[in-house]
């Protein structure tokens, strides 16, 4: 089977999904969504016994699938997965906030969706061309508007979606206009050809940085860097909390290999590298800065998840700016696809129990976390190992990825970046460990609350992300082998 | 095309462009905005690019501006206040065209093809399609018209789409789709008698 046969069965499969929703009868529509598990798992366990080899068609100058486009490609899938999985756990909210149709809820659309999402983050896995890095962003761009907005009876849910949609659009036009600078000095659209002659010293500097400059502002927009980092927290607050979990995991690891790829470009051209890597330092720094610190006071759980998610891409751009020699045996973009990696099973631990306690009390402050212990051991346990392998606690999987990070900065010299890096690690332990507070020390506010029970699926899900935190965290070598494929 | 039709066609898409900021009336500023649209098409069908021409007219002319003038009458948009000018507003748009007007000279000044005037240089399509003939071009049918002289510019259009990019037609087909479910999702009619939500 050739390796684009799996975008095209994730597509068949929503496809599939699409028609089911619509036309089985029936009101309880999980069937969508334990479909769509099913078929994505598959393509999941099928995306590692792919024929990856390139023939003369002219479709493969579009398409890449060397090992970090299948690595991002399986990101894709089990973010999607357990996205699903959580948002099979949110139905009650869904079921209170979308639009009444025969008196029910219409969230049918719920899972499948995100299906087509995924085959976009695997297009974008893949893309090696600007043209098919532009469709391919932009069709998961697009099905994130609707995403967002989806609890169209909840106002948050709607700002969210507008602020979205507004700086979405203003995102995509900086995008634009810089691959039409860097079309216009290189004539080519291949990110291959265009590195090749940005490296012939044919190419007038002034114009490449200008397309760099306005391509990172793009960027920076999909992974929730600085400058364009200010809508993370209102559009996560708002969206539907699968959602959330799923633009902070799964559109921010598409966005990152994009940036990877066109990085390599920018930083492979030794009249650029300079200039390009300073650019991209004080991106990093800024970054870590605002999301370290604006975390701290955050008294909503979701918001602070926010500012985390800020911050970790903060950690990412340092490992991309660090340079070719990256560390322990992995490149830039192999370090960065391992953070990734370990940020989706951490993140969504945290997000899966976020969506639990928030169809439990309806709301996502700290304080509802108060006394969880008492309500359900389990899961409070699980969000500890959550918050301790997001602040990069040793033998979580967390742990590992910061690692890498701080080598690859101190390989490099970096001092100054590394400097920052080490006060957000730090200001980390600060506020991902306040919740232990609420939910060990604190007592609920209402006197004692009932016990909090979970699904069979949830807490088979709960587990394995629990495992997947600690086993990953002392034996490294499943997720090397993962990104060195 | 006569230097004065590019004057006159220049002209009426600046000044109906202009006029679709200064208007206050928002049926005078979509109706203006599709006058300076058929400028722009002239200056399109100028350049020898018939199709993207008429493609201005009957999808942004024509489709978009429709849609525009659909919008503004259901909603019931009444003229605007005259207001006070927005200074930090009025700089930033200054700037932004300053910007892009240095932008614009200095790569006019530094492209070199580009300082040729079109009349110098006619398309030579018998040699076109035979550089078609020798990379193995399929549709004989482009290059018989290419060798009797005339421009097939939407056979040309169409035969890229297809095979070149045809990867990328079928992202925008499954886009379109993910577009229109959402379409249905957000503006889904509801029961007249569903309860309030909460917000």
């Amino acid at each position: 089977m050739p390796v684009y046969s799996l975008e095209v069965a994730v597509v068949l499969l929503g496809l599939v999904l699409l028609m089911m929703e619509a036309f089985v009868a029936g009101k309880d529509k999980r069937f969508v969504a334990h479909t769509a598990l099913l078929g994505l798992g598959a393509v999941l366990v099928g995306s590692f016994f792919v024929d990856r080899t390139p023939d003369a068609s002219g479709f493969w100058s579009f398409y890449k699938a060397d090992g970090l486009a299948m690595t991002y490609k399986a990101i894709a899938l089990a973010c999607t997965m357990l996205v699903i999985v959580l948002g099979l756990d949110y139905i009650p909210v869904l079921e209170k906030f979308t639009a009444r149709v025969g008196g029910h809820g219409a969230w049918g659309e719920f899972f499948c969706l995100p299906v087509f999402i995924c085959a976009g983050m695997m297009w974008m896995a893949s893309a090696s061309d600007l043209t098919s890095i532009f469709v391919s962003l932009e069709l998961v761009t697009i099905a994130f508007y609707v995403m967002v907005t989806f609890m169209r009876r909840n106002v948050g849910s709607l700002e969210a979606g507008v602020k979205y949609l507004i700086l979405g659009a203003l995102s995509t036009g900086f995008l634009v206009y810089g691959f039409t600078w860097l079309f216009g000095v290189t004539g080519q659209t291949n990110l291959d050809v265009i590195a090749a002659k940005l490296n012939s010293g044919t190419v007038a500097t002034v114009p490449a940085m200008f397309s760099f400059a306005l391509i990172l502002v793009a960027l920076a927009f999909k992974i929730g860097a600085v400058p364009l980092q200010f809508w993370i927290p209102d559009v996560y607050q708002g969206a539907p909390t699968p959602i959330t979990a799923y633009l902070s995991v799964g559109s921010k690891a598409a966005g990152f290999i994009v940036t990877t790829r066109i990085l390599q470009v920018f930083l492979g051209s030794e009249a650029l590298v300079h200039n390009c890597t300073a650019i991209l330092l004080a991106v990093a720094c800024a970054t870590l800065l605002v999301g370290n610190l604006a975390a701290i006071p955050q008294t909503n759980f979701k918001r602070l998840l926010a500012y985390s998610s800020i911050s970790h891409a903060g950690f990412l751009v340092l490992a991309l700016a660090a340079g070719p020699a990256g560390a322990f045996g992995l490149a830039p973009g192999q370090i960065v696809a391992y953070y990734l990696a370990a940020y989706l099973i951490m993140t969504l631990l945290a997000f899966a129990v976020l969506v639990v306690i928030n169809r439990t009390s309806g709301s996502d402050d700290l304080n509802a976390f108060n006394g969880l212990h008492q309500r359900s051991p389990f899961l409070a346990f699980a969000l500890l190992v959550a918050v301790a392998s997001l602040a990069g606690v040793p033998l979580t999987v967390g742990f590992v990825g910061k690692l890498l990070v701080f080598a690859a900065a101190v390989k490099a010299s970096l001092w100054l970046p590394l400097g920052f890096a080490i006060i957000g690690a730090v200001a980390g332990f600060y506020y991902y460990l306040k919740v232990l507070r609420n939910m060990y020390w604190n007592a609920p506010a209402g006197g004692t609350l009932p016990a909090i029970t979970l699904s069979g699926l949830t807490k088979a899900t709960l587990l394995l992300l629990i495992a997947a935190t600690v086993v990953l965290g002392v034996w490294w070598a499943p997720l090397f082998q993962l990104v060195r494929r | 095309m006569p230097s004065v039709l590019f004057y006159i066609f220049a002209a009426v898409m600046l000044g109906f462009g202009l006029l679709v900021v200064v208007l206050r009336n928002p049926v005078s500023n979509a109706l203006a905005l599709a006058v300076s649209f058929l400028g722009l098409a002239a200056l399109f069908v100028s350049l020898n690019a018939f199709f993207i021409g008429i493609i201005q007219i009957l999808v942004y002319a024509g489709a978009v501006m429709v849609l525009f003038l659909f919008i503004v009458m259901l909603l019931d948009i009444k003229a605007e206040q005259r207001r006070k000018l927005n200074m930090p507003a009025v700089a930033g748009g200054v700037l932004l065209v300053v910007a892009f007007s240095i932008q614009l000279i200095s790569v006019l000044a530094n492209f070199e093809p580009g300082k040729r005037r079109i009349n110098e240089v006619p398309l030579d399509l018998p040699a076109a399609a035979a550089a078609r003939v020798a990379s193995g071009a399929p549709a004989a049918s482009i290059n018989a018209t290419l060798n009797a002289g005339s421009l097939p510019d939407v056979n040309l259009v169409g035969e890229t789409l297809f095979t070149k990019y045809n990867f990328h037609l079928q992202v925008i087909g499954v886009l379109l789709l993910v577009a229109t479910v959402g379409v249905i999702v957000i503006s889904r009619r509801e029961d007249k008698n569903a309860p309030a939500a909460e917000s």
